[in-house]
């Protein structure tokens, strides 16, 4: 019998074809799967019309709030989204949206995603795992082959806007998406304004420059946290600020004042992106209703969607919708 | 960044320079090689803090063959030029673009200071 992989179709040997092994058989229904799930990507990549990956080079500093909140502003224009949590090992987007205990339709052979608030799809490891408190210990090839799957065997439909949510770091989930779905748009790097996370999210932006995804811009979250009190009207009011520094503020007629302190510190992702010349986004309040909302599973934009973290979420869509390219546009012509 | 600049709508890659169109019709020329000079990468944009290092970075580009670049888009707000040789790191704003077109220093007289890598 041959080595080879394959049937052997002799025209004039006069033997019955040699059969594969079923240990070649199931090699051949891989590459037969990996040759579709390739093809399905593909068609996937058309269907969707934007891709955003989200990423920080540090982790804590509110990236998936970040893209939860970035696609419950895209889905507040109207705009069909989805979410794909590509954080294998620490999967926190349904609790988020809402989803929490969700399981996922798999209807022939096609995964269907979660629709969590304002119709946003979802997709993320929590629906595969059989109690929130066991950890994924995958190595990198498992991690690589459910990534592949989430992306190729998803029914996601059409849609306006897929957010891809990944761990921190620039390990290698952003390299597989980006070698597998075609036609990213560019990532959004997430930051928070102390120099530890400043110095992470530098890294991410020269990783950007590796995978040759562009960075569609810089994100500063916890930017800063506004108090609202009454006091005395037209008065001065004091606030011991962090770093012994005192806020002051002075009220209106009716006695209201408002003191934004900066907890960590201002300013450090507008001047990282300056530094690299990518754009800056925007910044985003210290908003504990995110903390609540988060645990509660009502995201704080759906809670209170005219409130100061919504408002600022919409400028920041804005300001990615203003750097993402639109194919209806003229075009720059290159010759 | 400049308020007033026009939406760049031609990049036309000629021998030695790139002749830019914009949309108000106006046109003007950059040479590859201050083109090159400017680049804004982590390691080229140290090199112009000093004259003399400066200098050596532009002897060292004027020495490259001459080649037309490929150019890509970067999002809508740049592009970026792969060279045959030397460096092609840099992703160059439009604004960046548009100073050299009218020939300001595009650093604005600002020394860079390297990220902590």
């Amino acid at each position: 019998m041959s080595d080879s992989p394959v049937t052997k179709h002799g025209a004039n040997s006069g033997e019955a074809p040699a059969m594969a092994s079923p240990q070649e058989q199931k090699q051949m229904e891989q590459a037969y799967a990996q040759m579709k799930r390739k093809m399905s990507m593909a068609e996937i990549g058309k269907r969707i019309k934007h891709k955003v990956m989200v990423l920080s080079g540090k982790g804590g500093v509110g990236k998936s709030t970040v893209s939860t909140g970035l696609a419950l502003a895209l889905a507040q224009q109207g705009l069909k989204v989805g979410i794909l949590d590509i954080d294998i090992t620490g999967p926190n987007v349904p609790k988020m949206m809402g989803l929490d205990g969700r399981r996922l339709h798999v209807e022939s052979g096609r995964i269907h995603p979660a629709q969590g608030h304002l119709g946003v799809k979802v997709i993320s490891m929590a629906f595969l795992l059989d109690n929130e408190d066991t950890p994924v210990v995958w190595r990198g090839p498992i991690k690589l082959g459910a990534i592949q799957q989430f992306i190729g065997d998803v029914e996601w439909g059409d849609l306006d806007y897929l957010i891809i949510d990944f761990p921190p770091g620039t390990s290698d989930e952003p390299l597989t998406v980006a070698q597998s779905l075609p036609d990213i748009d560019g990532m959004v790097i997430v930051t928070t304004p102390q120099d530890v996370a400043l110095l992470d999210s530098r890294k991410s932006i020269t990783f950007s420059e590796s995978l040759k995804v562009p960075v569609l811009g810089v994100v500063e979250n916890m930017s800063g946290y506004t108090i609202n009190g009454k006091a005395a009207p037209n008065s001065e009011v004091q606030i011991a600020g962090p770093a012994g520094k005192t806020l002051k503020a002075t009220t209106n007629e009716d006695g209201d004042f408002s003191i934004t302190i900066d907890i960590f510190k201002e300013g450090g992702g507008k001047s990282t992106a300056e530094e690299f010349g990518v754009p800056f986004l925007g910044a985003l309040p210290f908003d504990p209703g995110f903390v609540r909302g988060g645990d509660d599973g009502v995201h704080r934009i759906v809670s209170e969607p005219e409130g100061p973290s919504a408002i600022a979420f919409s400028a920041v869509v804005e300001a990615l919708q203003a750097q993402i390219v639109d194919a209806e546009q003229p075009s720059l012509e290159i010759i | 960044m400049s308020e007033d600049m026009p939406r760049l709508t031609r990049f036309e890659r000629r021998d030695v320079d790139v002749a830019l169109t914009y949309e108000n019709g106006e046109e003007y020329n950059v040479t590859y090689d201050d083109l090159r000079h400017a680049c804004p990468c982590a390691k080229c944009s140290p090199l112009r803090n000093e004259d003399e290092s400066s200098k050596t970075l532009r002897r060292q580009i004027e020495a490259l063959p001459k080649e037309k670049p490929q150019v890509r888009t970067v999002g809508n707000y740049a592009l970026g030029f792969e060279w045959s040789t030397g460096c092609s790191s840099g992703i160059y704003r439009f604004e960046r673009i548009w100073d050299l077109a009218n020939r300001r220093d595009p650093d604005n007289g600002r020394p860079y200071v390297h990220g902590a890598w």
